[in-house]
């Protein structure tokens, strides 16, 4: 089958069930996008589907045919993520970094729906988990992208 | 090996040894030659044989031996293999801020990567190192301005050989030897190659900066890694990829101790496509496959009869079929046995059965997982000159070189340990045994004469996870006339996790005890002792170790004494720490950073009933305090605020000490309000975040941070801040409902809104 | 919260109408042993009927009761607690002792078509008897052969029932089963073609469907037990779960499944509409999938005939399709649907073909009975292992990660979303759910036969 990833076309060969997630990291080699649970609990999977975040762990391949998949190693083409990115990195946000891809996407599906959340809006969106604890991180860096810039941390 | 003679004349292979003394410098440069970046590919390779290895044993002491840690490329950026292993800690970052304040490089020029094993990165007194304890800056921070200092000498030296001027003219600014006297500047890039060939100096000898004049140290440098953790691009364990790797996944048995009798599908799950091999491990049953998910479906579709197994791998604890989790706390509650005295002084059980009125408490910890959210995972491959490569999260290279020496029977010079940076550890990658994957991952190597990576899914992971321990404390205390302390004692049932992964002595084990014993109060009388318990379960160092419970324990229980003397428990401490200037400016500190001490309970502006609570610890060489605010929301307890003030005498980077301390107090929250892991008919309840809660988002207060610097001798920064947090928000929520709490977790209580 | 009960899997049934009988009857009726066809007969025991003997267990599903997943096949052991105590599942290996070693052919086909034992104790209408009496002579001959034959007898006596006196004494039971069963084998309907009164056979018959599918009256009796009553399979509540209709009922049944459907529902566990969950993915692992596809078709082609009533599903589009909607609707249950289910089951409700189910139209979204929904909610589901192969992906237990509200909630806005026309879930139902049962097992588990 034929799926569009971050703006190109990979001919991919998998059985019909298999999670997204594991055509990204092993059949394409791309990386970035983490496994943590495998069931739809922590987030570290995250990519965007057609824009929206989706947890690519329990994510069927045959269902994503032509839908548009962005993953983490693209997300600096989008504006919306490139300003994540940046962000993300004026506030340091990630520690161990491992739910930072995941967090990122996230971010950028909210910012992208969006422009300007609320606090809670910011709550109700970025739902992944942190085993680290950037929780306040994540928020100060979302504040700041939302037009809140409160004291750095 | 004549492959690599070939390519680049004049290299010889034997540059390429680990763990003796490697000139980095030519090493990289050979890479950056070959067009290879640094990272999995590159290591392994024309490794040479044992025999001229052991020639190239190291001769320097550990810590000293500069191109070993330091290779400087022609850009003049500075490549710092680092002897403590980043997961999230922001060791790289320190390390370079470290080595670069006296080699005269600013940090932000560092590219930093994991060290392998070998003698040199045995820094921590010259005998071990690993990274844990909050061990790192502390334990490695002369050595390391030595070492980097050590460097900037011998580019001076390179230096004043080139410009044929006396070293004693020449200084540096950042990156760069300056001749001021004839205006001439070399890069330290264009120095490298030859200073890197000089010998090292005594680092005895090499002059330190006046830390008045530090550029680096004490600032809020910027982490080197989080643009690329940011986008995808650190590559962790999980990630690493080498030609002609297959994939593997295991099905652990249900229980530890049980192994395969049969597998009765065995054909037709090897028969399945993308299947490569069907695999018998000990305990566990393995499937290689061209994919992991391919392997990860055909070892779940295995049916597999189990046998509790005889002559059990070394370390390895048979559970009991019927063993609960439940059950046991009541054991360890009611345990007697001999009393091993951690501490003691006064009288304390003589003053106790004299006393008229004791206040007697039985408190509980419960297990834990460390729930880092990588998995873990190990690439092993053997290569055609008989040396193994081994890619794993690890928090002690020479520890895993060590027993894969003792597993495989090749020399440890034999064995590569790739060490990538680590998606969390908080204690879960020490070497601990049945709970890692390389000796699965070594063995389907072997078998399949493939490289092979396994990955454990979260299932299996929490299968074979091993436990903070559990522990029941006995308390008895009673009060002097004026309702101060006068007798404290606590007897805890417990097995350190040291003892239980080390061997049980007659000593008693710091590390079950830790938190208990050698608080700063001064009590009159006071015992400290343990009856140790032998837990059926493995057993690990989780962030902050003992202390991760046992402040809990001793810091609610002191609140239960202010209460009976009626005393507030920010008076009583003061009282208790009237001597130790130290603490006193601590407590005075969080106090004041919280807006003053106001305990409650007290309405909030949004109407919720609200209490706070206070708690102190002293792990790891630093002093905490933290102060929690709480109300009751649907039963349960809510957190809105913590402020928690850390000293560890000093610091390298305050902005890294503040993520530290939000990250631990994070995951103090977390224990205290949610987390265990529950066993029941000799299995884990949880097998994944979904039966095990981790602190979700919306359960996260604002840590609001404080640092004091008190000079005190340098301390730990990464589990200090943990401990304080639990009993402060356990007080919060006696002082708000009136009653103590004496169990974590808290989401196992109920409360009345 | 509160503490989780620390019992085993259990099945629950209530005989509450086991009492009222007591109170009635007497006499040598309650006492005698029913004649059987085999009174006397020799047994066969060649390959074949063995062979078919096995199928049969299949069709009866015998494992399901008398297995443990930890123990050895058909030794017994599985506690079924009803509100009078408990009862467990006997040893039906072929041990002389503690099993069914010294049944005759007549003795078991007593015991199955009639719910006595050779020793006149009426057994309870656990053992699904009003069913299994359907089951022809040749199918009760030769699942004796199999049990006879290639069953390992395991010496291990049946844990005793717990049910007090004078609840225990179990002769009244003969009353019952003069009213509540029909006494016959299954009787072909000539008006029918020959594949629908297979598939009749199967699921009146060995199949024992109605066990579950079919509401009990007062007396736990099923209310009806062929194709002649509206009652049929119409859905019932069993054990924590409510088993829903098989009949063609709109939204309810599976009027809005094609025969081919069902097909699939039947021999691979899942299809576009539902995947199986609860019990039913028991009855799939252990029994149901190793049918063969004519008796499959067979039993799709049967269920189909089966009429229903009331209106079909209407789709209604998704109002909220986003977190941050949800958070902005202030509809109860919606953020907690988009942080906990719509990641598997989509966020317009529509699951990911028939690899995750869809909610939105699913006859547990109906109705008036949530229990399903609740216990799936709070517990998660059994692994679907359909062709010796574990599914994809498994429903998480999340009684952990949620509240009773929470749920109560989460499956209301469930219920009330996509044209779902399902009714409000009581918080209550939800946390009497909770006490009384467990975590689903992360392992899949088929239990062996041999
Ligand atoms: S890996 Fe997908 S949500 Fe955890
Ligand atoms: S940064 Fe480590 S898990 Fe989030």
């Amino acid at each position: 089958m034929q799926l569009n990833i971050n703006g190109q076309t990979h001919e991919v060969d998998a059985d019909a069930d298999t999670p997204l997630l594991w055509v990204l990291r092993d059949n394409l080699g791309m990386t970035g996008t983490k496994f943590g649970c495998g069931l739809a609990q922590c987030g570290a999977c995250s990519v965007l589907v057609d824009g929206q975040v989706t947890r690519s762990c329990v994510t069927t391949v045959d269902m994503l045919e032509g839908t548009e998949i962005t993953t983490i190693e693209a997300i600096e083409q989008d504006d919306v993520g490139a300003r994540v990115v940046e962000k993300w990195v004026e506030h340091q946000v990630p520690q161990c970094g491992y739910c930072q891809s995941g967090q990122v996407m996230a971010a950028t599906a909210l910012l992208k729906e969006v422009a300007q959340p609320t606090e809670e809006d910011v709550r109700a969106a970025m739902i992944n988990l942190c085993r680290c604890g950037t929780y306040n991180y994540i928020k100060a860096a979302i504040d700041d992208l939302s037009g809140r810039k409160g004291e750095p941390l | 090996m004549d492959m690599i003679k070939g390519l680049i004349p004049g290299v010889d292979p034997q540059d390429f040894t680990h763990g003796a003394p490697v000139n980095l410098s030519r090493r990289s440069v050979l890479r950056g030659a070959l067009g290879i970046g640094a990272g999995a590919m590159v290591l392994g390779f024309g490794l040479p044989s044992g025999t001229a290895r052991a020639q190239a044993a190291a001769t320097m002491a550990p810590g000293s031996n500069v191109p070993a840690f330091l290779e400087i490329r022609p850009d003049s950026t500075v490549r710092l293999l680092s002897p403590f292993v980043e997961g999230g800690q922001g060791i790289f970052t320190g390390m370079a801020q470290i080595i670069g304040e006296e080699l005269d490089a600013d940090p932000s020029s560092f590219i930093v990567e994991n060290a392998p094993a070998g003698a040199d990165y045995l820094v921590i007194g010259g005998q071990m190192r690993i990274t844990g304890g909050s061990m790192s800056v502390r334990m490695s921070y002369p050595l390391m301005r030595k070492l980097g200092a050590s460097a900037r000498a011998m580019l001076i030296t390179a230096a004043a050989d080139q410009l044929q001027v006396p070293a004693s003219e020449l200084t540096t600014e950042p990156g760069v030897v300056i001749h001021a006297g004839s205006n001439r500047r070399i890069a330290y890039g264009d120095l490298a190659t030859a200073a890197f060939d000089l010998p090292v100096p005594d680092p005895e000898t090499v002059a330190l900066r006046d830390p008045a004049t530090f550029r680096w140290i004490r600032q809020p440098v910027k982490r080197l890694d989080v643009y690329d953790k940011s986008t995808g691009r650190a590559e962790y364990s999980i990630d690493v990829t080498v030609d002609g790797m297959l994939h593997g996944a295991v099905q652990h048995a249900p229980r530890l101790g049980l192994m395969v009798e049969t597998i009765r599908n065995r054909d037709q799950v090897a028969a399945l496509p993308g299947v490569h091999a069907v695999e018998i491990l000990d305990g566990a049953v393995a499937v290689v496959a061209q994919r992991w998910w391919t392997a990860k479906r055909a070892v779940e579709a295995l049916e597999v009869d189990w046998v509790e197994g005889t002559d059990l791998p070394k370390g390895w604890r048979a559970l009991p079929a019927d063993f609960s989790s439940d059950a046991f706390a009541q054991e360890l509650a009611a345990a007697t046995g001999p009393e091993t005295e951690a501490e003691a002084h006064g009288d304390a059980p003589g003053v106790l059965d004299a006393a008229q009125t004791v206040i007697s408490a039985t408190y509980h910890s419960q297990y834990l997982h460390h729930a880092q959210l990588e998995p873990p995972s190990t690439l092993a491959r053997f290569n055609p000159d008989g040396t193994l490569d081994l890619w794993l999260p690890n928090q002690a290279p020479e520890q895993y070189q060590a027993a894969v020496a003792g597993l495989t029977g090749l020399e440890p010079a034999q064995i590569n340990i790739h060490s990538p940076i680590l998606g969390g550890f908080f204690g879960r990658h020490f070497l601990y045994p049945a709970a890692s994957a390389y000796p699965q991952a070594i063995e389907l190597a072997r078998r399949t004469g493939r490289p092979v990576k396994v990955i454990w899914t979260r299932e299996q992971e929490f299968l074979r996870d091993p436990m903070r321990p559990m522990a029941a404390v006995r308390f008895r205390g009673t009060l002097d006339d004026n309702g101060m302390p006068l007798a404290i004692e606590a007897v805890s049932a417990t097995e350190g996790p040291t003892e239980a992964v080390y061997g049980h002595g007659d000593s008693v084990d710091e590390t079950a005890v830790e938190g208990l014993s050698k608080k700063a109060y001064a009590i009159p009388n006071l015992r400290i002792a343990q009856v140790y318990v032998e837990n059926p379960v493995m057993l690990a160092y989780w962030r902050s170790v003992g202390n991760s419970m046992n402040d809990f324990f001793y810091e609610s229980f002191l609140d239960e004494l202010a209460n009976a003397g009626g005393q507030d428990p920010l008076a009583l401490r003061k009282h208790l720490l009237r001597d130790t200037p130290r603490l006193t400016k601590l407590l005075e500190a969080v106090v004041d950073l919280s807006g003053g001490w106001k305990r409650g309970p007290f309405t909030a502006e949004d109407g919720s009933m609200r209490a706070r609570g206070i708690g102190m610890a002293s792990p790891f060489g630093s002093e905490a305090a933290a102060i929690a605010e709480v109300s009751i929301e649907n039963g349960q307890v809510r957190v809105h605020d913590i402020w928690e003030v850390l000293d560890p005498g000093a610091i390298v980077n305050p902005m890294l000490v503040r993520q530290q301390i939000r990250g631990a107090a994070a995951l103090g929250l977390s224990q205290v309000l949610m987390e265990e892991a529950r066993w029941d008919k000799g299995e884990p309840v949880a097998r994944n975040y979904d039966m095990y809660s981790i602190l979700p988002p919306d359960q996260m207060p604002e840590i609001h941070v404080g640092i004091l610097e008190s000079g005190a001798p340098i301390g730990g920064v990464g589990e200090p801040p943990l401990p304080a947090v639990p009993p402060a928000v356990a007080n919060a929520v006696a002082a708000l409902t009136g009653k103590p709490v004496r169990r974590m977790p808290l989401s196992r209580l109920r409360f009345d809104s | 919260m509160t503490q989780r009960p620390d019992s085993p899997l259990k099945k629950r049934f209530s005989f509450a109408g086991i009492a009222l009988i007591i109170l009635a009857g007497g006499g040598w009726f309650v006492t005698r042993l029913p004649s059987s066809p085999f009174d006397g007969a020799a047994p066969q025991a060649t390959p074949d009927l063995i062979a078919r003997g096995e199928y049969v267990a299949r069709q009866a599903d015998c494992v399901a009761c008398h297995s443990l997943e930890d123990g050895a096949p058909f030794a017994g052991g599985l506690e079924m607690g009803t509100p009078l105590g408990s009862i467990f599942a006997t040893n039906i290996t072929p041990d002389p002792q503690t099993g069914i070693g010294t049944y005759t052919l007549a003795d078991f086909d007593r015991a199955l078509r009639h719910g006595v034992t050779p020793d006149r104790r009426r057994l309870y209408p656990a053992m699904p008897y009003p069913s299994y009496e359907k089951m022809s002579d040749d199918d009760i001959s030769a699942l004796y052969a199999f049990f006879m034959n290639d069953v390992t007898p395991v010496q291990q006596a049946a844990a005793q029932s717990d049910i007090p006196w004078p609840l225990n004494i179990r002769w009244p039971l003969a009353l019952w089963n003069v009213v509540f069963t029909t006494g016959q084998t299954y009787q072909t309907d000539p008006d029918q073609s020959e594949q629908w009164n297979r598939g009749a056979y199967l699921v009146e018959g060995a199949g024992h469907c109605g066990s579950c599918h079919t509401p009990r009256g007062m007396a736990m009796n099923e209310q009806g037990l062929d194709s002649s009553d509206p009652d049929f399979l119409s859905g019932a509540l069993l054990d924590g779960w409510f088993a829903p209709s098989l009949r063609g009922d709109g939204a309810a049944g599976i009027g809005r499944w094609s025969e081919d459907d069902l097909f699939a529902f039947l021999s691979q566990g899942r299809n576009d509409h539902a995947v199986v969950f609860g019990s039913m993915t028991e009855a799939f692992n252990n029994s149901l999938q190793f049918m063969t596809d004519d008796d499959l078709r067979a039993i799709s082609v049967y269920l189909k005939s089966l009429p229903g009533q009331g209106p079909g599903w209407q789709a209604q589009p998704a109002t909220v399709t986003s977190l941050v909607e949800a958070a902005q609707s202030g509809l109860p249950g919606a953020e907690t649907y988009m942080a906990n289910c719509a990641a598997c089951h989509g966020r317009d409700g529509l699951g990911q073909n028939e690899w995750i189910p869809a909610l939105a139209g699913a006859t547990s979204s109906q109705g008036t009975e949530p229990a399903s929904q609740i216990n799936v909610t709070l517990n998660g589901s059994g692994r679907v292992v359909a062709d010796g192969m574990p599914d994809s992906y498994r429903m998480p237990p999340y009684r952990d990660r949620l509240n009773d509200t929470q749920i109560a909630e989460v499956l209301q806005f469930v219920r009330s979303s996509w044209g779902n026309t399902g009714t409000p879930v009581d918080t209550d139902a939800v946390a009497d759910l909770r006490m009384r049962t467990d975590p689903a097992s992360v392992a899949p588990i088929v239990l062996q036969m041999r």
